[in-house]
């Protein structure tokens, strides 16, 4: 064979070949979309059958939406219905950091609205967060500005603001709220359950958009508001007081200072005031320390205004009569100590009324020992030594009386003229009270009674009494404390014409943080009129840098507030003559 | 035997002397021909359709003071304008359609152009023209049907069907149809890009090619894929919300926010659902495009899985009819053309439901007949037509 030529590539051909019939993958897509179909029915019955609750659980979740009814806050108010402490509108204002474009800018616009620091405010819209306060509880006027700027990522939310319309008055009775509507002082503090009543809630469906969902459920459960208090403070007594106090702290130095006036048949206080208060509405401008009250918290040794206490005891008990004599030696050793008077003297002979009006230790001591321990322990108990007044303001104090079985030989001497216990100023008034009041002791109380959102009063419920002394030995004693303020006496400075006023002065170490003493503690408490009291006035002033005599310091300032409350509440003079004490014998 | 080459044979065409109601009832009429499951069953889709678009808009609609039917009027009349078309595309015999070929493909190219010149932006897609107020068409869906005839013509016509297309007619069909692909993935709409390719798969490999052409053009296909994702040539988001339902936890407040929100709308249907108007979830629009896309959540929350798995069975009814008549069809066009319906209607259908179950990726597809969407229901009602017109002229 020859050599075979290369085989020439013939021109291209189709290859022609039957169709073959479709059937057999027509029918495979038939199974194929069976198989999709029942994958997808299975998941269905995946989602919907078996795991349905727990979808349903998810689904609920993410579209229930709780938001919090605030209660309005109850107000306080004074005895005649007008408002110490209230709750108006307000917008809290906040940014959402993320959604600030320009913090510069923003926090330029917004510091002179807020009267806030620009560079605090850029500071606060730069926090990596999606939401802080820029200021909370401005006036709805200033909320309408901020949302006229339309500044990107500010906000504005409706909330409450707590106001004080009558500033410092008061302070330190109603003490104040902060923004979150917790009491942080004074009766906004104790009273926090009844005053801010239970916050509701609203529970409902929103969508997406945050908006509630068309025919998704709502449920509501409305705020209760709170309670108000209305107080027994008598605003223009409360006034006159502070301004007194006040002005007298400053013009002797003093640490601070406490007026209490009240209503000895009734326990009530019309006034609370200490010196220095602070402003409710705005309490970041004063040190902590500010914000308690003196008048129930502070614990000092009372003094000779304690003397009362020891000698109501031995009349009570028929030990002694106001006429008594006395032999006053110039010292008196006792248990140790050598006790003597405020002014050196030879030996006198003065009656039990001279030994009040001229508040002789040594003369008090001598009725202490004719009373004994355990009776004047047990008189300083009824008279509400050792336990809190209460009256309901925080920090109502106990005081310092040692149990009697811890006494000791010095205990007697010199609780019996006022140191070596502890009291508080609420206290001592309440023993001058239950002499005014006849022997009988009545709670000291502040709270008049509740008042509901309608404004409705309902009275508190009448405070606790008891008996301390006999209404005949009140009496004996109240004109013996007449005799304090005559010139003879240590208060002559308390006298108020027309009336008669019944006292006593009290000046006392105080004690310091050594254990020893520095200083004093200046006071007088005293009532009108002597022979049918209506008010009582007690003047306390710790550690006065300029004079320390209760009866010169003390005195002046209970002698102004007195006539303006008697003026106040319009009390007459009795028109009667005190009683020809016998001081000495 | 009819001369199927002219229409002026068909048993219609013969009898046009007759009176209308005699051709009515005539044992030979179309009428009589039509395929009744199939109607019955599209005919249930747009109702329920319609039904759920109605429970996805009114609630709101009432929230925002809007015609509270407006939304169900607008869905009713495209529903209406779709019977009338697909009457017109099952009354013309579909081999004068198949004449008109080049036309309806080149009519569509001019469409995705247009779109890509003149489109309005909806969802990151450019898929949109504005004809009038208030009226959009969408040039991708009536490129569907395009494609379809196109691919049935190329691949059925060779001695009218009677001989198997050999690889130069393939060619030529991945060819044309690479051209509005290109144009669909420009807008982009990846999930209408993925459909056509499907389709037009489905129809070469049911026009008997050899097996060497499926397998490899299932290889091509896996291997674009790996290379979109090596190549980085989808967007990281793209990438994220494709991938979102192999992981149901990841990212729920993010990419995976859309299957997280449509699982729990659906789940919490349960078995009866929360009753029309009163879903929940679909009130509060906590699902997106809950009247489009994902109308299928609206059927899971509000009708439960009796109503949503009454979706899966019709949808299934009409699969299986597309195949049936594609089965019985006279001539391999017919063949092909109701094929290429039946791969579009499943695959959308299966992409779509299943995507809001969370087992298929998130692409922007509505759900055939049943989701709001003008084009959409014009284009699946030409489809139906096509199909009961293959149907009435088929061997009985």
């Amino acid at each position: 064979m020859p050599a075979a030529a290369p085989a020439r590539p013939g021109p291209r051909r189709r290859k022609r070949v039957r169709r073959p019939s479709p059937q057999r993958r027509i029918e495979l897509i038939l199974i194929g979309c069976l198989v999709l179909l029942s994958l997808v029915g299975g998941r269905l019955v995946q989602l919907q059958g078996l795991d349905r609750t727990a979808y349903a659980a998810m689904a609920q979740k993410q579209r229930l939406h709780t938001v919090a009814l605030t209660a309005p806050r109850g107000p306080i108010l004074d005895r005649d219905g007008q408002p110490l402490a209230e709750t108006v509108d307000a917008r809290d204002i906040y940014a959402d950091p993320h959604k600030v474009v320009d913090a510069a800018a923003e926090s330029g616009r917004l510091a002179p609205l807020l009267g806030v620091d620009a560079a605090t405010l850029q500071t606060q819209m730069q926090q990596n967060t999606t939401f802080v306060y820029l200021s909370r509880a401005v006036t709805p006027q200033v909320s309408t500005q901020v949302i006229d700027l339309k500044l990107p990522g500010i906000g504005v939310l409706p909330a409450t603001k707590r106001i004080y319309p009558a500033g410092p008055l008061a302070s330190n009775v109603v003490g104040f709220a902060n923004a979150d509507g917790a009491g942080l002082a004074g009766l906004e503090y104790s009273f926090q359950k009844l005053l801010s009543g239970s916050n509701g809630e609203r529970t409902f469906e929103t969508g997406l958009s945050g908006s509630p969902i068309p025919d998704g459920h709502d449920i509501l459960r409305p705020a209760v508001p709170g309670t108000g208090l209305k107080l027994t403070i008598q605003r223009d007594i409360q006034w006159k007081a502070q301004q007194a106090i006040t002005a007298q702290v400053h013009a002797l130095h003093a640490d601070s200072g406490t007026v209490i006036v009240m209503d000895p048949s009734s326990g009530q206080l019309l006034a609370l005031a200490v010196s220095p208060g602070f402003d409710p509405n705005d309490p970041s401008k004063s040190p902590i320390s500010a914000f308690g009250d003196p008048a129930v918290s502070d614990v000092y040794e009372p003094g000779s205004v304690n003397k009362v206490i020891t000698i109501s005891a031995a009349l009570q008990e028929r030990l002694v009569t106001p006429n008594s004599p006395f032999t006053i030696p110039p010292t008196l050793r006792d248990a140790g100590f050598t006790f003597n008077d405020a002014e050196v003297h030879g030996t006198e002979r003065l009656t039990l009324t001279g030994v009040l009006a001229k508040s002789s230790n040594i003369g008090t001591i001598e009725v202490a020992r004719k009373l004994g321990a355990a009776r004047l322990y047990h008189y300083l108990r009824a008279y509400g030594f050792g336990q809190p007044t209460g009256v309901g303001l925080p920090g109502d104090g106990t005081g310092l009386l040692p149990r009697l079985s811890n006494w000791t030989a010095s205990t007697l001497p010199t609780a019996s003229f006022g140191q070596g216990v502890g009291v508080t100023a609420l206290q001592v008034a309440s023993v001058y009270a239950t002499i005014a009041n006849g022997g009988v002791r009545v709670t000291p109380n502040l709270i008049a009674g509740t008042v509901d959102e309608n404004g409705a009063l309902k009275p508190a419920a009448a405070p606790e009494q008891h008996r301390v002394i006999n209404a005949s030995v009140a009496k004996q004693v109240r004109d013996m404390l007449e005799a304090v303020t005559t010139n003879d006496g240590t208060a002559p400075l308390a006298r108020i014409p027309g009336y008669r006023i019944a006292g006593k002065t009290g000046t006392a170490q105080r004690p310091n943080s050594h254990g020893g003493y520095s200083g004093y503690t200046a006071s007088f408490v005293g009532f009108a009129p002597a022979d049918a009291p209506k008010l009582l006035v007690e003047v306390v002033l710790q550690n006065p840098r300029t004079g320390h005599f209760g009866g010169l310091v003390a005195a002046p300032v209970f002698h102004d507030v007195m006539s303006f409350a008697l003026q106040t509440l319009k009390i007459p003079p009795t028109g009667t003559r005190p009683p020809v004490a016998r001081l000495t014998w | 035997m009819t001369d199927w080459t002219s229409p002026r044979g068909s048993p219609y065409a013969a009898r046009r002397r007759e009176s209308l109601r005699e051709r009515a009832l005539d044992r030979e009429s179309p009428l009589r021909r039509l395929d009744w499951i199939l109607l019955l069953a599209v005919g249930m889709l747009c109702t329920m359709g319609a039904l759920l678009v109605w429970g996805a808009t009114k609630p709101h609609n009432v929230a925002l003071g809007l015609d509270p039917n407006g939304d169900l009027k607008r869905d009713l009349l495209n529903i209406g304008i779709g019977v009338g078309l697909g009457g017109v595309a099952a009354i013309v015999d579909y081999r004068t359609i198949r004449a008109y070929t080049p036309v309806v493909y080149l009519a569509s190219l001019v469409g995705l152009i247009a779109v890509l010149v003149h489109g309005v932006t909806v969802n990151g897609s450019h898929s949109w023209i504005k004809i009038g107020p208030g009226f959009e068409v969408q040039p991708s869906e009536f490129a569907k049907i395009a494609l379809i005839v196109l691919a049935a013509m190329l691949l059925g016509e060779r001695r009218d069907g009677a001989i198997a297309p050999d690889d130069r007619d393939v060619w030529m069909t991945l060819a044309a149809s690479s051209v509005p692909i290109l144009l669909i993935l420009k807008q982009p709409d990846v999930g209408t890009v993925m459909v056509v390719a499907f389709v037009v798969f489905g129809v070469i490999a049911l026009s008997g090619v050899s097996s060497k052409w499926i397998i490899g053009l299932l290889v091509v296909a896996a291997g674009v894929a790996v290379v979109i994702v090596h190549l980085h040539l989808l967007k990281d988001y793209q990438l994220k919300r494709f991938t979102a339902f192999t992981n149901p936890h990841a990212d729920t407040q993010g990419s995976g926010y859309n299957t997280h929100q449509a699982r729990i709308a659906i789940g919490s249907g349960g078995l009866f659902g929360k009753g029309l108007f009163h879903g929940t979830q679909t009130n509060g629009q906590f699902v997106p495009e809950q009247n489009t896309d994902f109308v299928f959540t609206v059927a899971g929350e509000e009708l439960g899985l009796a109503g949503s798995g009454l979706l899966v069975v019709l949808v299934g009814v009409v699969l299986w009819r597309g195949l049936s008549i594609a089965a019985r069809a006279e001539d391999a066009f017919g063949t092909l053309l109701s094929v290429g319906v039946v791969c579009w209607f499943g695959f959308q259908a299966f992409e779509n439901i299943g995507m809001t179950v969370g087992i298929m990726p998130v692409t922007g597809l509505p759900l055939p007949f049943v989701s709001y969407g003008g084009s959409s229901i014009f284009a699946s009602m030409l489809a139906v037509g096509l199909l009961q017109n293959v149907h009435m002229r088929s061997r009985t």
